[in-house]
């Protein structure tokens, strides 16, 4: 079995880190459109707490890794924060080894989407970060560990920003935008945008990258 | 206008914890750093009873914490859920092996963390059980406002107020009693199953840092089945004398629990956060005048704030349909701030 290559773990969160750093403030003007405006402050307060967990823990290891930023979003309010943190949970556990193996990682955002399915009772189409999530599971669904894991990773992340910017049709059915209705028509659902930031990280980072994603689609 | 005593708003409930245990040195103690007020000595012979929920309904929960009542309270921000990682913090500190019971008031945030810490607890080998309260009959097959569509799942349900309070005080002297974590959570469910609240107010609450209450009422309105966030009410009635605004409670009430003459009731007239005491009594009197025509007893109450809502100016009153077996445990020992009474510690 082959495994994502050492130090994967580390590089996804650095890219996320990277990323929420400079997208947090556009996702926050995204909740402000139809929630209730603290989706970018408690993204940037997870990440700060992941920092702190990761200073503590001093992590080597994926799961280590995940865990730091797992305990971040559970350490965070709102609703996006417990079901953030249960996401990156399941993704911590999904392998015993040091990294994961692709199919392991897919297993993990299966399990990923299980989790906030049971907790936030989203169903495809509630415009959150199911929407995204799904595709991404979809387009993963079948991948072994023959398969390149960025090119694998790099077409979830395509599936997931599809699923993301398709929100934007959606009338808010669970989450915050659920209170304003037909006011969230047309506006792209904030926790969506952020999954497919997230599975565009792992892409990058399998690739082994640690640069911020491109996240300027979401203002297009 | 309406103004407050505080510093930083921001800092407001950290600033009250930290208060709340220099002066009660003997009973509580506050950690700031996981965010949780625990008993000054940790109970090693029983299940422990925590629970939590956001802040601005004080005295609970941190109120009572201590012998014969809470092991630990975890504290939100203003009307906010604790994290799940705090509960989960909570729940390490409470449990010594004996397992812990967590008491929740029902709201989607909060049954959302509490749900998660106890999945975390399973992970490190702590048992716990659940108490789900769910109280408020203004709610009652009822979509609250505040909540989400949850049309698929049957709606978010009644929301959980003051009877939290007899639920802790029962399972807590349950507890002091041996009692298992399985008993406990049976116990907490047929408390839940037996009390009733509703509330009206005059004036809503004012958030900590604003000057503008949370909504307004005309001079001739009361609102009606109102929670304890500020949420608006079921409807709004006209402004009445004490004894109406009173029946206009306990009649549902006795209604919804099916009281009959020979019944007793464990009642809790309870100040919103700026009900005055000369008002609270008058409240109780209406009550008692009310239930004593029906045959109804109260057979023990408590009049004064315990589930507040910031400086919310109303009541609520619950009633607990109980037996003996029930006021023999209300009547056992209690030593925390909000709640005293009997033998030694």
């Amino acid at each position: 079995m082959t495994t994502l290559q050492a130090g994967f773990g580390e590089r996804w969160v650095a890219t996320l880190q990277a990323t929420f750093a400079d997208a947090a403030a556009a996702l926050g003007d995204l909740d402000r459109q139809s929630g209730d405006g603290d989706f970018g402050t408690n993204i940037t307060s997870a990440f700060a707490r992941a920092r702190g967990e990761a200073e503590e823990a001093q992590p080597s290891t994926y799961p280590e890794w995940l865990t730091a930023v797992s305990r971040g979003f559970l350490g965070t309010g709102g609703t996006s924060g417990p079901l953030y943190g249960m996401f990156f949970r399941e993704l911590a556990r999904c392998t015993d080894g040091d990294e994961p193996s692709l199919a392991e990682l897919s297993a993990g955002f299966a399990a990923g989407l299980a989790t906030v399915q049971r907790y936030g009772k989203a169903k495809v189409g509630h415009k959150t970060m199911v929407d995204a999530l799904s595709l991404a599971v979809d387009a993963l669904e079948g991948s072994s560990d023959e398969n390149d894991p960025a090119e694998a990773l790099g077409a979830a992340a395509d599936a997931a920003q599809e699923g993301a910017r398709s929100t934007a049709e959606i009338t808010a059915r669970r989450g915050r935008a659920a209170y304003v209705g037909e006011v969230s028509r047309g506006v792209l659902d904030p926790g969506a945008v952020a999954m497919a930031l997230v599975i565009r990280g792992a892409a990058q980072a399998a690739g082994g990258s640690t640069d911020a994603v491109d996240a300027s689609w979401m203002q297009a | 206008m309406r103004r407050q005593v505080v510093n930083d708003p921001d800092q407001m409930v950290a600033e009250a914890l930290e208060g709340l245990a220099l002066s009660h040195p003997d009973l509580v103690r506050y950690d700031p750093r996981r965010q949780i007020v625990t008993r000054r000595h940790q109970a090693t012979d029983k299940v422990a009873l925590l629970s939590g929920g956001g802040s601005g309904h004080e005295p609970l929960h941190a109120g009572f914490v201590g012998v014969g009542m809470l092991d630990v309270a975890v504290p939100g921000a203003i009307f906010a859920s604790p994290t799940a990682l705090q509960l989960h913090e909570g729940t390490l500190a409470a449990d010594n092996g004996q397992g812990v019971l967590h008491i929740v008031k029902n709201y989607t945030g909060d049954v959302l963390n509490f749900t998660i810490a106890r999945e975390l607890a399973d992970d490190d080998g702590v048992r716990t059980a659940e108490v789900l309260v769910d109280d408020d009959l203004a709610t009652d097959s009822n979509n609250d406002d505040t909540e989400d569509d949850e049309e698929d799942d049957g709606g978010p349900g009644r929301r959980g107020t003051a009877a939290v309070v007899a639920v802790e005080k029962l399972c807590g002297a349950a507890a002091e009693a041996s009692a298992s974590l399985d008993e406990l959570a049976q116990l907490g469910a047929d408390v839940v199953k037996r009390s009733s609240t509703l509330a009206f107010a005059l004036e809503a609450g004012t958030h900590p840092g604003q000057d503008r209450a949370g909504f307004d009422l005309e001079a001739g309105e009361v609102e009606f089945g109102v929670g304890i966030h500020g949420e608006r009410g079921r409807s709004r009635i006209d402004f009445a004398a004490a004894d109406d605004l009173v029946a206009h409670v306990v009649d549902p009430l006795v209604e919804s629990l099916g009281l009959a003459r020979g019944d007793a009731v464990l009642a809790i007239v309870n100040d919103l956060g700026s009900a005055y005491p000369l008002e609270t009594y008058v409240a109780a009197r209406a009550m008692h005048r009310q239930l004593d025509g029906r045959g109804v007893t109260v057979a023990r109450s408590l009049v004064g704030p315990y589930v507040t809502s910031l400086d919310m100016h109303g009541l609520s009153i619950t009633l607990v349909r109980v037996d003996d077996d029930l006021l023999r445990l209300w009547d056992a020992p209690v030593h925390t701030p909000a709640l005293t009474w009997g033998g030694a510690r």
